[in-house]
């Protein structure tokens, strides 16, 4: 059975979407708002908790965790910046991907009540920017606690070949053509990797998505070549690995922090077999001339086997 | 500070009468704007920010600097420079460029109370792309080059928020003596205002209206060597050209206080104001409301002001001397005499930290608000009538408390609801920390919020950093529909605990513990959703108002607090909402920078520009350990100031404050 985890909309969640610098890992936005989404719909947490039956739906061969409810945007489409960044997981066969692709921009316009995106972002496993260890310039570097992927485990796998890569780009072509994303775009990529990705595209990324924490060290070879081949590089704190091995279990047991969807000892009346997570799906909705996000969240999409 | 219509300005005895009847046409005004525009929807984020400039002159051969009083020659200037007026730029008051078609337009000038001032705003509105945010520095460095480029070889405009020797002998250029008919001060002259008639009226019905001159009193700073207790040696008990000069007689000025006596000590002061679009009237005040907290924190983090007439000061901030500086409350509103003929007594000045919530927020709680708060009552009662709801109606009636200063004589003829003047007569001088601007008449602007607590900082690259930070702020409030209330008194205890003197280090402030829902928020978004049985529908009952809130440092309001379920701090959540939007690396990296001095001012590791200046003056070989700053220290740091302005801290000069950056 397929399993749909959803934060619904994070943004007015308060705490899960503040990371909490001293005390967290970076890559805990979408588990901890997967937790606190749980919990919301659940009701009183201080029960043993209610069945799952009574907050997810099953429909379609695929359980809802919670029943999902879609938050439509409010305004015109016109007003909005769609941002999706799809994160593909490792030890999926990447021939997988372009079911998985349509399936999640389903979830989202489903979600935001929208008929196209304007940027899809997409995380493939294993890849970590490596920014070139040229000092910086600055005497006096940032204090900020502002680096994040220190807080992400390790990578599980290394990075797949250029030629995987471009097989999976070759569906999100067909869905720019489609006119359902209008923008592609990457994440992590170096100059090299870019270099020898670029010869195997039809449409170019318009994107190339670079962690923060090296916002002031990215390598000058890789701002120029970007601006010579008019690839946007744009910041973001997103783990690569951002669902790390036994989160889901976790999130989904009867343990502490648990939903109790999976049984266990003391929830007999649970879902039984292994979880495989599949791919996860974060969208951010963002007035334009306004700059405030309206809407953020994820959904996480994993395999329920026997 | 726009310049209302010319025509004869009333006298106070005059202006009183028809007090009332200004006051009831300018509530119709308002009444008629907000039928107008109460739905107007969907305006984009636009902002602007204000810099102010203090005109110096340098006396190269005699190692002095004075104030220039040349703002109408160089506004003139301004004015009539063709390359500018072609660029876009100008004078509003006068002629501007058209900027159609101008993707930058030049930036543009205002003349301001002070006839040493100068205010210079961007040629355009602001708006929220990223990449606009990075035109903000060099847009204000070319405003104080063109600036520059209209006064004299010896001329310079600097953002300091005051004068060090303002008001002692010999302190400006052209210099007039003092004790004139309008000001009556015995330490500036009449000249220090612009002339325009409304600037010396507001001053002399502000005299008149107290019946007395105004009192701007500030602890003097306490040296090794400062006889103690100190008498402000500059003060003339034996002056007899008006009734006014009795004041010091009868103790207006005490010990331990320097004693300054007219509003241009206080409206003198240059500030960093930032205004803001919101979208709808609705948005607009939600950010007055959640704007209104963090002023104090804002005003101690730009701490600026530590030198008054000559003398180092106990304080940090200008905003107290700005409130008494144009105080006109009188003996028995300020209750020293038994209420007789006045309406009410009045704690506060005209200008002074905002004592009301605007918003129909469900979170606005009654009990934020000030139970003591003045209205008019008769007025609240006419905008009710009107349609207005009760917090809006009771924001303006509070407001409306106040006498019109400035009334001109050929406006009290007809009723114009077209206009907006007797509206904004009461409006624009109830000078507090927030304002909450209605659209002007017949343009597209929207519901706009001034934020107008901070200092002017010495650089450009310092304020375009407090600018952007709060435009950032708004972003993130309205983003993650943060709440920062505290009851409003409160506010106002901060706004006095910011002017201790670094208080960004050593005090601690009121603030509200968590800016999130107490528990996880129902799933607010989609009408009609089937929340399962056992979910309560509202979150439960708060608790005592006095459990939301405690006292904080700077340090843990803009950094977080590092315990658990803490405060999460203001940059972290500036960040946390950058990490949802687009930004490119390079605007990213620009914003890391402004981002990075406001925390290392919040932690400690930069000096305010107060501590800086303090530091400096007790440094200075000519410093006597008396608290004296005289005329040599003075020329030193104004041209440091400059330097500083220039150089930024890349030659050392002011690393303290800045850092050794980029």
């Amino acid at each position: 059975m397929k399993l749909v985890l959803s934060t619904s909309n994070i943004m007015s969640g308060g705490p899960s979407v503040m990371r909490r610098p001293f005390f967290e890992k970076s890559n805990t936005e979408l588990t901890s708002s997967l937790r606190s989404n749980f919990t919301n719909q659940q009701g009183s947490p201080t029960q043993s908790g209610p069945s799952y039956k009574s907050w997810t739906t099953q429909a379609d061969g695929a359980l809802y965790i919670p029943t999902h409810e879609p938050s439509p945007l409010t305004e015109p489409r016109e007003s909005y910046d769609i941002t999706v960044k799809l994160f593909y997981l490792p030890n999926i066969p990447a021939d997988r991907r372009c079911a998985q692709t349509r399936e999640a921009i389903e979830l989202v316009l489903k979600e935001l009540g929208s008929k196209s995106i304007d940027l899809l972002i997409v995380s493939f496993p294993g890849i970590s920017f490596d920014a070139d260890d040229e000092d910086s310039d600055l005497e006096d570097p940032p204090s900020a606690p502002q680096s994040t992927s220190e807080g992400c485990d390790e990578s599980e796998v290394p990075p797949e070949d250029i030629e995987t890569m471009a097989a999976t780009w070759k569906t999100l072509e067909t869905l720019h053509s489609e006119g359902l994303v209008s923008k592609l775009g990457i994440a992590e990529f170096g100059v090299a990797r870019l270099q020898k990705f670029l010869e195997h595209t039809a449409i170019r990324p318009s994107v190339n998505q670079i962690n923060v924490r090296d916002c002031c060290v990215v390598p000058k070879p890789l701002i120029l070549y970007a601006k010579q081949q008019q690839i946007e590089l744009l910041t973001h704190n997103d783990c690569t690995n951002i669902l790390p091995r036994g989160t889901l279990r976790q999130i989904l047991g009867s343990g502490e922090n648990g939903s109790g969807v999976l049984a266990s000892e003391s929830n007999k009346d649970g879902l039984r077999g292994d979880v495989a997570p599949q791919w996860v799906v974060k969208y951010t909705a963002v007035v334009k001339d306004r700059g405030v996000v309206e809407n953020k969240g994820y959904f996480a999409v994993a395999e329920l086997r026997e | 500070m726009g310049l209302l219509a010319i025509g004869t300005p009333l006298e106070w005895p005059e202006a009183k009468k028809v007090a009332s009847h200004v006051r009831s046409w300018g509530i119709e005004q308002l009444l008629a704007i907000w039928r107008d525009y109460k739905g107007k929807e969907r305006d984009a984020l636009l902002w602007g920010d204000e810099i102010e400039y203090l005109v110096v002159c340098y006396d190269q051969n005699n190692h002095k600097v004075r104030l220039s009083l040349r703002q109408a020659d160089i506004l003139a200037a301004l004015a009539t420079d063709e390359k500018l007026l072609a660029e876009g730029g100008g004078v509003p008051d006068v002629q501007t460029g058209d900027t159609k078609g101008i993707a930058n337009p030049a930036p543009v000038f205002h003349p301001e109370f002070g006839r040493f001032m100068l205010e210079a705003t961007p040629g355009k509105p602001w708006g929220i792309g990223f990449k606009d945010l990075l035109d903000v520095e060099p847009n204000m460095k070319w405003r104080r080059k063109i600036a520059r480029e209209h006064m004299e070889a010896s001329e310079f405009p600097i953002t300091l928020t005051t004068f060090p020797r303002l008001g002692n002998k010999d302190t400006l250029i052209p210099d007039y003596p003092p004790s004139g008919p309008k000001l009556r001060s015995q330490f500036v002259p009449d000249e220090i205002a612009n002339p325009h008639i409304r600037f010396p009226t507001l001053a002399a019905n502000i005299r008149w209206r107290r019946g007395r001159k105004v009192q701007v009193n500030v602890p003097v700073f306490k040296d090794e060597n400062t006889p103690w207790p100190w008498k402000d040696p500059t003060v003339n008990y034996d002056l007899h050209n008006w009734p006014e000069d009795d004041d010091v007689r009868n103790g207006a000025a005490p010990d331990n206080f320097i004693h300054m006596d007219a509003m241009a000590f206080g409206m003198g002061s240059c500030c960093l104001q930032i205004t803001f679009q919101a979208k709808n009237i609705e948005e607009g005040r939600t950010m007055y409301d959640q704007l209104s907290p963090l002023g104090p924190i804002l005003l101690a983090l730009t701490a600026a002001t530590p030198i008054y007439k000559g003398f180092l000061a106990d304080t940090d901030v200008r905003w107290n001397q700005i409130s008494r500086a144009v105080d006109d409350r009188t003996p028995e509103e300020l209750g020293e005499q038994p209420l007789k003929n006045d309406r009410w007594r009045l704690p506060k000045s005209r200008y002074a930290s905002n004592s009301t919530y605007i918003s129909q927020d469900p979170r606005l709680r009654k009990e934020y608000l000030d139970p003591d708060l003045i209205v008019d009552e008769d007025l609240k009662k006419r905008l009710i009538e009107g349609g207005m709801d009760n917090a809006l109606a009771t924001h303006f009636a509070h407001l409306f408390i106040r006498d019109p200063i400035v009334v001109f004589n050929e406006d009290l003829k007809e009723l114009d609801l077209t206009k907006a003047d007797h509206f904004e007569n009461l409006q624009s001088t109830n000078w507090q920390h927030m304002r909450f601007k209605p659209p002007p008449i017949g343009s597209e602007i929207g519901w706009r919020v001034e934020f107008r607590p901070m200092e002017i900082q010495i650089t450009d690259f310092e304020n375009a950093a407090f600018s952007i930070f709060i435009v950032l702020i708004t972003r993130a409030i309205l983003s993650f529909n943060l709440n920062f209330y505290i009851p409003i008194t409160r506010v106002s205890e901060n706004m006095e605990t910011a002017h201790i003197r670094d208080a960004v280090s050593s005090q601690k402030f009121w603030f509200r513990k968590s800016p999130f829902p107490a528990q996880p928020a129902s799933r607010s978004n989609g009408p009609g959703t089937s929340t399962p049985a056992n979910m309560p529908s509202r979150p439960p009952t708060p608790g005592p108002v006095e459990d939301e809130y405690e006292q904080m440092s700077v340090n843990e309001i803009i950094n977080g607090q590092n315990k658990e379920g803490g405060f999460p701090g203001l940059i972290p959540l500036v960040e946390s909402y950058l990490n949802s939007m687009n930004v490119d690396v390079e605007t990213r990296c620009d914003l890391a920078t402004y981002l990075d001095l406001i925390r290392k001012r919040a932690n400690g590791t930069y000096w305010t520009a107060a501590k800086w200046i303090r530091n400096f003056v007790q440094t200075h070989p000519d410093y006597k350990k008396d608290s004296v700053v005289s005329d040599e220290i003075t020329y030193d740091l104004v041209k440091a100031a400059e330097q500083i302005t220039k150089e930024e801290g890349h030659d050392g000069l002011g690393k303290e404050m800045l850092g050794s950056r980029r």
